[in-house]
């Protein structure tokens, strides 16, 4: 790759990353964006997809509340295309101290978020699987967001203005002369190729892993709490509104109908490593019976595919770090130049995915004062690529489109209705040999049979296209394979394991993956 | 309503197993019925009949592998049937697949030796007997070989088919062939149907004609045909001027439908009864006997009763036995306790491994036998098949061989039981 020269160098291809390369390419800086992995691998892309309106934080933190529901009406311009208006719902159910609801539509009215009582007759009219003994229920703007779409549209938007994004790129090194810094050295993952990167500014936008980029630039003190929490997709959209319960933020109080899928999250452990993704049996359990609180008949529904994710909570050294449900949820913008003496170098970590754009919108602009320019932040009122249109996703889209289509375009993934056309389109784009950044982009093998039927088909379109070695083209499938069984064995039961046991009979039995030449 | 319906012999499962046991019993004058849920794994299967391919190395002998297998697994079900009524289960099956609805459609192989075929990702895949559709792309036999796909068939991609027989170290090509049909997307059993029609094949072939190369075999996704198979292979050979080979891919198969047909039809020649979509919701007991099963039919339960039952209702991946969401496994046709299963003290072992292709601990689960197929506690229920413990018949490559030597065997006791109940009657 050689040498690259930029103005900002951002570290981290999550949505605050990739945010914060959007609004500076549109604020007219040269912008090198990189990650060590795909982008949204780490925390963006390990969520639920929630929308926060706001009401979740209304009684515990009225500052997030107006935060979240400040982002969330100018997401819902900008991002349109990435978001859809399922609207959320609080519901007080029986094990919820009923006291609650009046404090939370209290909170809700303090902080500006919408939100309307609705009797539980109307509640159930609209989610009849929604638990019947519910004693109240608000509607609030919650949505669902998809951060692969809505992180792909930014990286697009910002290369479009001449931003190099490099997925698969570790920063190794940071290069730090006296009280400046002015780039790093990235290794490419994928041939071990090492380069630098020269930059007037570089962003630490690593998240959960912000600690570990600072260690690098030698400053101490940035310490960045990792919260582990499960999720679990269950295989249906078994609300088509985001249920929360009606109590103080915990446990398994949430269910996101998102795609083709309802995730229901999310738990809260702490752990000392960002890259932990241990998933507990009885996480899992409590998983299931709280979503069977919030909709009787859960456990007879298919778990598709349980994951962890990390939330990046800034420490506060008067908090205990036991329970970082209690940590800030707040993000920390960290000016090198001021806290540390340190110039050319900012950190954002913390928040949530609601305010990535607010978040990426104060780094950019703590950018510009280290710059000593002025420029104007406009990504509150610039659409994203995709959006411009100012609709809104909504679920049908797929199956309308193969409608129209029905007997001229070739269908890859039956669950998830990926025709050929947009398999190909994403492998010649992309230039990725990797099936599972392919998925993430078009949802490939997201489904109930968790890649059954399509695995097979788009190796065996990837390796025409790509000219692969027949090597690489097993490596791949073989990968894909692993990773999506990563997620699928601690949820395997029901008739969810019958579907596995018939994608072995494929793999195992019809292919013989096991005893491929290479 | 309720009606009840008496037979000699009811049989639960229409997979191999349970068609093979009907089969077997009624070829032996009981009067048999069959009930199924729906199609067996004949539907879903490269219809090629597994016998041992890895133990756990590929295994070039299955005979001799076999005796090995038994002297060391003494919980295998192939140590409880017993390697002579394997060999006579294959016998019998090419016999009845030579017989069957498919004029001049038959089996080949046998225990000596494995065949070696291709899978549609181009590895080489151990069978014991195999459609003669299938014979030519038999390892020792493949030097050359152009693999033939079409786009329009999204289940086969020729060219990753072609570079993986080329690193097992096989001259293979791929020709990928515009075939101008109404659909983008075609199913290899649409496209069996096609290859039913001679005028179909006519063009097919002239158009393959054109992108052949001298003294290559022809290997085509599985879809010669539906009704004929072997006239359709017959005349692409005569029409190609070269051996043409069918490779299994994924399902709907057309060779297990086949497979299936001839199971069915040899049932109906024998006088038993099938019933499909006829699932068993309950069991009466006498005892430690069973007396009837009830299936719910359309408007009505129906209820089967006989002084000996057959239970081929599959393992997991048929739904015979679950795992539900409270972690505990069920047989759950009849309830009957199962064998295999990890330890379930605290802490509980695994149920699955975290690497996907290592044998995973829930694999051997299956209802506990005796030496005689004959369930734990009900003793006039004999299993078969996957609802077998103690295999794990994809790592094995077994299932097929399970199911039908296991039929088989279960009909021998399932009459063995009846003959010795009537001896004691008559003395």
């Amino acid at each position: 790759m050689g040498t690259l020269s930029t103005d900002v160098l951002v570290i981290g291809g999550g949505a605050t990353g990739a945010g914060v390369a959007w609004d500076a390419a549109l604020r007219g800086l040269d912008v090198v964006l990189v990650d060590r992995q795909d982008l949204a691998e780490g925390t963006s892309g390990r969520f639920h997809g929630l929308l926060h309106s706001g009401g979740r934080y209304a009684v515990k933190d009225p500052n997030a509340a107006r935060e979240c529901i400040g982002e969330n009406r100018i997401l819902r311009h900008v991002a349109a295309d990435c978001i859809e208006d399922t609207g959320g719902l609080f519901v007080t159910t029986s094990w919820d101290d009923p006291a609650y609801a009046d404090r939370f539509a209290q909170g809700c009215a303090d902080t500006g978020v919408d939100c309307e009582e609705i009797s539980v007759a109307e509640a159930l009219r609209s989610e009849p699987r929604l638990n019947p003994s519910i004693s109240r229920a608000f509607m609030v703007p919650d949505a669902n967001i998809d951060v692969w779409k809505t992180v792909w549209a930014m990286s697009h938007g910002a290369q479009q203005r001449g931003a190099r994004i490099l997925p698969y790129h570790a920063a190794v090194r940071i290069h730090r002369d006296g009280d400046q810094v002015s780039g790093a050295r990235v290794r490419d993952a994928r041939t071990g190729e090492e380069s630098d990167i020269h930059a007037r500014i570089t962003v630490n936008a690593a998240g959960a892993w912000a600690g570990q980029v600072a260690d690098l630039a030698g400053i101490e003190g940035v310490r960045v709490l990792p919260g582990r929490g499960i999720m679990i997709a269950m295989n249906h959209r078994l609300v088509n509104t985001v249920i929360n319960r009606c109590q103080l933020p915990t446990d398994g109080d949430i269910i996101v109908p998102i795609r083709t899928v309802s995730v229901i999250g999310t738990t809260d452990q702490h752990t000392d490593d960002p890259d932990d993704h241990t998933i507990d049996q009885n996480e899992v359990d409590q998983m299931l019976d709280d979503g069977e609180k919030l909709v009787p008949g859960f456990r007879g529904a298919r778990a598709l595919r349980v994951w962890t994710g990390v939330r990046p909570l800034f420490e506060d050294a008067k908090q205990s770090d036991t329970d970082t449900r209690d940590v800030t949820r707040a993000h920390a913008l960290l000016d090198h130049a001021q806290r540390d003496d340190v110039r050319g170098f900012v950190t954002i970590t913390g928040g949530k995915l609601t305010t990535f754009r607010l978040m990426a919108e104060e780094t950019v602009n703590a950018v510009c004062r280290q710059l000593g320019e002025t420029r104007p932040c406009v990504t509150s009122t610039t659409p994203l690529p995709g959006s411009e249109s100012g609709e809104h996703y909504r679920l049908g889209e797929r199956l309308a489109r193969k409608e129209a289509n029905l007997v001229d375009e070739q269908v890859i993934c039956e669950c998830e209705l990926v025709p050929r056309s947009k398999l190909e389109e994403a492998m010649t784009r992309t230039s990725s040999t990797n099936l599972d950044d392919i998925r993430r982009q078009l949802r490939l093998g997201m489904g109930p049979c968790q890649g059954g039927f399509c695995i097979y088909r788009a190796t065996g379109i990837l390796h025409g296209l790509d000219g692969l070695t027949a090597a690489q083209a097993d490596a791949s499938l073989l990968e894909f394979l692993q990773e999506r069984w990563k997620g699928v064995w601690p949820v395997l039961y029901g008739d969810q394991l019958r579907q596995a046991r018939l994608d072995d009979w494929i793999f195992q039995g019809v292919l013989d993956v096991a005893h491929l030449p290479s | 309503m309720r009606s009840e319906l008496h037979f000699d012999a009811v049989v639960i499962g229409g997979g191999t197993a349970g068609l093979t046991a009907g089969i077997r019993l009624a070829q032996d004058g009981a009067r048999v019925c069959v009930l199924a849920k729906g199609h067996g794994s004949t539907h879903l299967a490269p219809a090629t009949i597994d016998v041992l391919g890895y133990a756990p190395d590929l295994v070039t002998e299955p005979a001799r592998a076999l005796e090995e297998l038994i002297a060391a697994r003494p919980d295998h079900p192939y140590a409880l049937i017993g390697s002579e009524v394997i060999a006579d289960a294959l016998t019998w099956f090419a016999t009845t697949a030579a017989d069957g609805p498919h004029p001049g459609y038959g089996y080949t192989g046998g225990l000596e030796r494995n065949l070696l075929l291709p899978t549609a990702l181009g590895a080489l895949r151990p069978s014991a007997l195999v459609p003669e559709t299938m014979a030519a792309g038999e390892r020792s036999q493949l030097h050359r070989v152009c693999i033939v796909g079409t786009p329009s068939l999204r289940d086969f991609h020729p060219s990753l088919c072609a570079a993986n027989l080329a690193a097992a170290g096989i001259e293979a090509r791929a020709v990928s062939l515009d075939l101008t049909l109404e659909r983008a997307d075609m199913s290899a059993l649409g496209l069996a149907r096609y290859f039913d029609d001679p005028k179909w094949r006519a063009r097919f072939c002239a158009e393959l004609s054109l992108a052949l190369r001298a003294e290559e075999h022809i290997g085509l996704p599985a879809m010669l045909g539906l009704r004929d198979p072997h006239a359709v292979l017959t005349d692409l050979e005569h029409r190609l001027g070269r051996r043409v080979f069918e490779i299994p891919t994924l399902p709907p198969s057309v060779p297990g439908m086949r497979l299936y047909e001839i199971l069915r039809a040899a049932l109906r020649a024998a006088g038993g009864r099938l019933v499909l979509g006829a699932e068993v919701v309950s069991s009466a007991r006498d005892g430690e006997r069973l007396t009837a099963v009830s299936t719910r039919a359309a408007g009505r339960d129906l209820v089967y009763a006989a002084p000996m039952f057959v239970l081929a209702s599959g393992g997991f991946a048929s739904g015979g036995i679950e795992l539900d969401s409270h972690w505990i496994t069920h047989e759950r046709v009849l309830g009957l306790p199962l064998r295999g299963l990890p330890d379930a003290t605290q802490p509980p072992a695994p149920r699955f491994v975290a690497t996907y292709l290592d044998e995973q601990p829930l694999a051997r689960v299956g209802v506990a036998v005796d030496a005689q197929l004959r369930a734990e506690c009900v003793e006039n229920v004999i299993i078969a098949g996957a609802t077998l413990p103690g295999a794990a018949p994809w790592r094995e490559g077994s299932g097929e061989g399970i199911a039908l030597a296991s039929g088989y065997r279960a009909a021998q006791v399932v009459a063995g039981q009846a003959n010795a109940k009537q001896e004691a009657t008559t003395a």
